[in-house]
């Protein structure tokens, strides 16, 4: 018997994906990390996380990284698939421009990262990445906007996050 | 003041710091309350009919998705029912362990509450984060409160949300001694902490109120222990019944303001469950420390006042805590991580404690293992009857309140029962609108 799979500790980089699977579009931000995952491949210095946005676990599961990407589906009045990518203390400080981030969470990120504000859990760069859905009804799979959105989103992150790993290879 | 307020309707836009979204109706009439009623907007019951034709091994891990709070709380009921339904019991040290993945659960889904969302209004602050600026120092102990919550399910679970190693007759993989070491060390901090918290709640100005009379506490009970994983289900008007026995006791009706079905017990009237209702029956069974605390708050089993829910969810994070040490200290890795479990042409029904109270499954498989039914209720839709008679009542001594307190007092009051309403109706809103 194998022991369950437990966290790295504090990697240099975090991705943090929050959504929903069974909530169609909500589930665009774990599809990017799986296409991250599959290019970066097993790498100790970055870890990759699937939340379903609670601000606490979010904040929390930054902890110890230098480099921190949150990917989430955003409802406005975007086209789908629109890619929007935004520094987190601009959210924090309540930006208006970016809306429509965290979906149908309860808590979302925005509570997130008022809540690192509140408490000095700020990491030394923390970004945004939110891919305008088209749907959230409750079921499986992507629209086909949102699904096509996937690899410019999974190639945003990685040109974000290359540099960082070399910097320190 | 009643008198200047003889006509006033409270529609309050959106109740915050509960999970999900929602709207509570108050109207008042010629000075009398004419009407209290919790919306609930969102569509019910996907999962129940997603489920549908899936394979009996799915139910824990899609399940587990319908709440990001209690997904352990799923996970234990879907097993459970399918175990039942295919003739399987696990064995005595899976159990253990899916009891300690439970206490997991507990400590962060009532850790989150008690700081987050409930304190504050004890506190006099809008919001937790508010709350944070001026109580550091308690929200951060209350972090590494949850963050060892967080760190039983992704040991035990395989991964701190959506746990990915339990399987319908135990799980994937078990823990390492030395991880489970790790583990106890820990925990033994975190108990100091929730024993310090539990205190912390016990300070707060709590309002004198009391549930309606006519409100019965429903609960699971264990022959030794507070109930997660119970055995029969008790009442405080003295039923005391087996898992498949629920349907012919409670039933669950459409009205017409809520997209959530509303639990009623079907010799009448409406009934709470949860962590007030966990307490008054089966207090005797709360671990050591944490019996010897509740005694010393001035908690007993008689307690019905809803504004106290706080200090009993902080007493059974301090059980929650002591148990999780000794299951951990006392651990030893399973022999097996599961039991083979083959399906067969029958129904099985499941329950166990999720943090906000009884959470009952019941689903119908072929023998192929493939599900013909399911059924799911979730403790929030069961308690939504009983939030609406509490406030009832709380509105009814309290009309001197102008409009602005009285709202205020009414949205803590919704809070006092920490509803899921996602869980409820799985995704929604709650509010409360005033004209």
């Amino acid at each position: 018997m194998t022991e369950p799979p437990v966290a790295i500790e504090s990697p240099l980089v975090t991705v943090i994906a929050v959504g929903n699977p069974y909530r169609r579009d909500d589930a665009v931000g774990a599809a990017v990390l799986a296409a991250v995952s599959e290019s970066l491949g097993p790498d100790p210095r970055v870890r990759l996380v699937e939340l379903d946005g609670e601000p606490v676990r979010v904040v929390q599961a930054w902890e110890g990284s230098a480099l921190v990407w949150l990917v989430d589906a955003t409802a406005s009045d975007r086209p789908p698939g629109s890619l929007q990518e935004v520094d987190a203390r601009q959210l924090g400080e309540g930006d208006s421009s970016w809306s429509g981030i965290g979906g149908g969470h309860a808590l979302g990120l925005r509570e997130a990262i008022e809540f690192a504000a509140a408490l000095d859990r700020f990491p030394a760069e923390l970004r945004v990445l939110g891919i305008e859905g088209e749907t959230f009804d409750h079921g499986e799979g992507l629209s086909s906007a949102v699904s096509s959105a996937v690899p410019a989103a999974a190639a945003r992150l990685l040109a974000s996050i290359r540099p960082s790993l070399e910097s320190t290879a | 003041m009643s008198h200047e307020y003889r006509a006033r309707r409270f529609e309050v836009e959106a109740l915050t710091r509960v999970e999900g979204e929602g709207g509570l109706i108050v109207e008042v009439r010629d000075g009398e309350l004419a009407d209290v009623r919790l919306r609930i907007f969102e569509p019910p019951r996907f999962f129940e009919g997603f489920l549908a034709g899936r394979h009996f091994t799915e139910p824990p891990d899609i399940t587990a998705r319908i709440c990001g709070i209690c997904p352990v709380a799923y996970q234990m009921s879907a097993c459970q029912a399918l175990e039942a339904a295919c003739g399987v019991e696990v064995d005595d040290d899976i159990r253990t362990l899916r009891h300690l993945l439970y206490c997991g659960e507990w400590i962060e889904s009532h850790v989150l509450h008690v700081h987050l969302l409930h304190a504050p209004d004890f506190l006099g602050y809008p919001s937790g984060l508010a709350m944070a600026v001026d109580h550091r120092a308690e929200v951060e102990r209350g972090l590494r409160l949850k963050k060892i919550g967080n760190r039983i399910v992704e040991v035990v679970g395989g991964r701190a949300v959506h746990p990915v190693n339990v399987k319908v007759g135990g799980f994937y993989s078990t823990p390492s001694l030395a991880t489970m070491r790790d583990l106890a060390m820990e925990l033994r901090q975190a108990l100091t902490d929730a024993i310090d918290v539990a205190r912390w709640v016990a300070t707060f100005d709590i309002p004198d109120h009391e549930l309606p009379d006519g409100t019965a506490l429903v609960a699971l009970r264990h022959p030794t222990e507070y109930p997660m994983l119970g055995e029969r289900l008790v009442s405080s008007t003295g039923l005391d019944i087996g898992v498949d026995e629920y349907p012919d006791h409670f039933a669950e009706v459409q009205v017409e303001h809520s997209t959530a079905l509303h639990g009623s017990m079907l010799a009448g009237g409406d009934y709470l469950v949860g962590p007030l209702a966990r307490f008054a029956l089966n207090a005797d069974h709360l671990a050591p420390t944490a019996a010897a605390l509740a005694a010393e708050l001035g908690l007993d089993p008689g307690e019905r006042n809803p504004f106290r829910s706080i200090v009993v969810r902080a007493i059974e994070t301090v059980h929650a805590c002591e148990v999780a040490v000794a299951i951990a200290e006392a651990y030893a890795p399973p022999a097996r991580a599961s039991v083979p479990v083959e399906p067969r042409a029958a129904a099985g029904c499941g329950w166990s404690e999720a943090p906000r109270g009884l959470l009952w499954h019941r689903y119908e498989i072929d023998d192929g293992g493939r599900i013909a039914t399911a059924r799911i209720v979730p403790p929030t839709s069961q308690n939504q009857p009983a939030i609406e008679h509490d406030l009832a009542h709380l509105i009814g001594h309290s009309m001197h309140l102008d409009d602005d307190e009285l709202e205020a007092v009414c949205e803590q009051a919704v809070r006092n029962y920490d509803p899921c309403i996602s869980c409820a109706t799985h995704f929604l809103d709650m509010r409360i609108h005033r004209s």
